[in-house]
């Protein structure tokens, strides 16, 4: 009886941990997602940097906001867009320190539920030796 | 599945990758291969559409106006002209725009194609990469259904032993090679490796003699004075030594004459003149040595000759007449002066023992190869 008893324990806590992992593994899905939109965004940035910096001084240029068109001093987009960049960097770096902060915890809780697995196994095999 | 026997172990891999899981990862692999392919495709699009475009834009600024369809809604044109054919505001992205000409927008376009090259290049590299997984992975399952195994073994130390000790006879073969190497006669090549040998073997002599003759080239440029007769035999001796093999400049230029000459020499007998020329040229140049510095040689030579030569005295004979050989094929002075005179002045052994001191271990061996091939 105590031995089916501690068994349930463990199968609950097996089940307890896997739910976490599950967890775990869709957050870091999305921080994935998420840093894929970040790079498109940053590769994007660095091409308007570019073009920008390849316009003459006297060049129109407008920006999009909402949806009209408002003319913009090309120091200024240039500002903006580099300050963009800076923005964009940082937080890729935030996405990758925090991606490797879950992927650890993943690590962990996969080893815990070995380890809760093995027990389980230890279990049944004493059980069908009485 | 596991069995240790003895030293190894032998897995069965099926126990390590499992066939189906094998081909699980395989399927895995093929299903990211198919993304990233939909991937290139949707890049080549944008590719296509990017050159489309800057052909349009190449062909606009021709006309002053183009008549065109102006669509109004989503399914009604009308008919209508395409004015101001050489302005653009082009999307940089971001939301950015920019007043442009045709010209400028067409570069834009070409940069914009060439980033987009790139990409589709980096998407085909991933592809090659995901194939060869796939396929090791395919290649993995394959073999794990057919039973393959994997053998291990623990290599013991006394294997280890019987392999350096053919190692070593490996090493000794081919110093046999260069005493037999007199019927290869005109194996260039060969003789290449050879004269590569020999210049090792020098080398490696160098830095032995160096150790014995640090003191005596102390000696040696200390005084030019030959006031003591033991002094100069010591001095003659470290002489013949350094010039032939120790001196670092001096040797080198040896050993380059001697590999140029090399080639040229193709039967051993001469390559063995040639070396001997090298050895026994050096006292010629040492002004007449006196007679009695020979005479004490034997003092300190034959202990070296002891350690350079455990050779019989027969085999030294041997070498005695085979200078003189050497000697009557080509008229040669240097050694045949320097070998009369030796005998005229002492009994047999001194004038054996002088060369054969004069000269290091190794070119010694060399004879008895030469011997052993002739």
């Amino acid at each position: 009886m105590a031995s089916s008893a501690a068994m349930r324990d463990l199968q609950r806590e097996l089940e307890s941990k896997a739910n976490d992992l599950r967890k775990l593994q869709k957050d870091i899905a999305k921080n994935h997602e998420i840093r894929k939109k970040y790079t498109v965004q940053l590769g994007e940035n660095e091409l308007v940097l570019k073009e920008l910096d390849l316009l003459s001084e006297d060049a129109n240029v407008y920006k999009l906001i909402g949806p009209v068109l408002v003319k913009q001093d090309l120091a200024e987009a240039n500002a903006n867009v580099r300050k963009r960049i800076e923005y964009i960097s940082a937080e890729l770096k935030r996405l990758d320190a925090t991606l490797q902060d879950m992927e650890d915890k993943q690590n962990s809780k996969k080893e815990g539920i070995m380890k809760v697995q093995q027990k389980i196994q230890v279990l049944q095999a004493g059980k069908a030796k009485v | 599945m596991a069995t240790a026997r003895g030293k190894g172990t032998v897995t069965s891999l099926s126990s390590t990758f499992p066939a189906e899981e094998a081909r699980k990862a395989a399927d895995l692999v093929n299903h990211t291969i198919n993304e990233k392919r939909s991937e290139l495709d949707n890049l080549r699009s944008f590719v296509a559409d990017n050159t489309n475009l800057i052909n349009l834009v190449q062909r606009l600024p021709d006309e002053l106006h183009h008549h065109i369809q102006v669509p109004f809604g989503k399914a009604a044109f009308f008919p209508g002209r395409l004015v101001h054919t050489n302005e653009f505001l082009v999307l940089l992205g971001e939301g950015y725009f920019a007043d442009r000409t045709a010209k400028q927008t067409v570069d834009i376009l070409k940069r914009r194609g060439q980033t987009l090259e790139s990409h589709v290049d980096s998407v085909k590299a991933v592809i090659k990469d995901l194939k060869a997984e796939a396929s090791f992975f395919y290649r993995t399952a394959e073999e794990a259904a057919e039973g393959l195994v994997e053998i291990r073994e623990e290599l013991s130390d006394d294997e280890d032993s019987e392999g350096s000790q053919e190692k070593e006879d490996a090493a000794s073969e081919p110093e046999v090679g260069i005493g037999s190497s007199a019927a290869v006669l005109d194996d260039e090549e060969y003789a290449r490796i050879m004269s590569r040998l020999d210049e090792l073997e020098k080398e490696e002599l160098e830095e032995e003699e160096e150790d014995e003759d640090t003191e005596d080239h102390r000696d040696v440029t200390n005084g030019e004075d030959f006031n003591n007769s033991e002094q100069s035999e010591v001095q003659h001796h470290t002489k013949v030594l350094s010039d032939s093999i120790s001196l670092p400049n001096d040797a080198d230029k040896s050993i380059h004459t001697y590999l140029n000459l090399q080639p040229n020499h193709k039967d051993d007998c001469s390559r063995g003149k040639d070396i001997l020329q090298k050895f026994v040229e050096r006292p010629m140049e040492e002004d007449n040595v006196p007679s009695v510095v020979k005479t004490s040689f034997p003092s300190e030579s034959r202990s070296k000759s002891e350690v350079y030569v455990p050779a019989p005295k027969p085999e030294v004979g041997n070498q005695l007449s085979r200078q003189v050989k050497t000697d009557s094929l080509k008229a040669f002075t240097g050694s045949i002066i320097e070998r009369t005179d030796n005998l005229q002045i002492s009994p047999d052994r001194e004038p054996i023992n002088q060369p054969s001191n004069s000269q290091p271990s190794k070119p010694v061996s060399r004879f008895k190869m030469q011997r052993r091939g002739v």
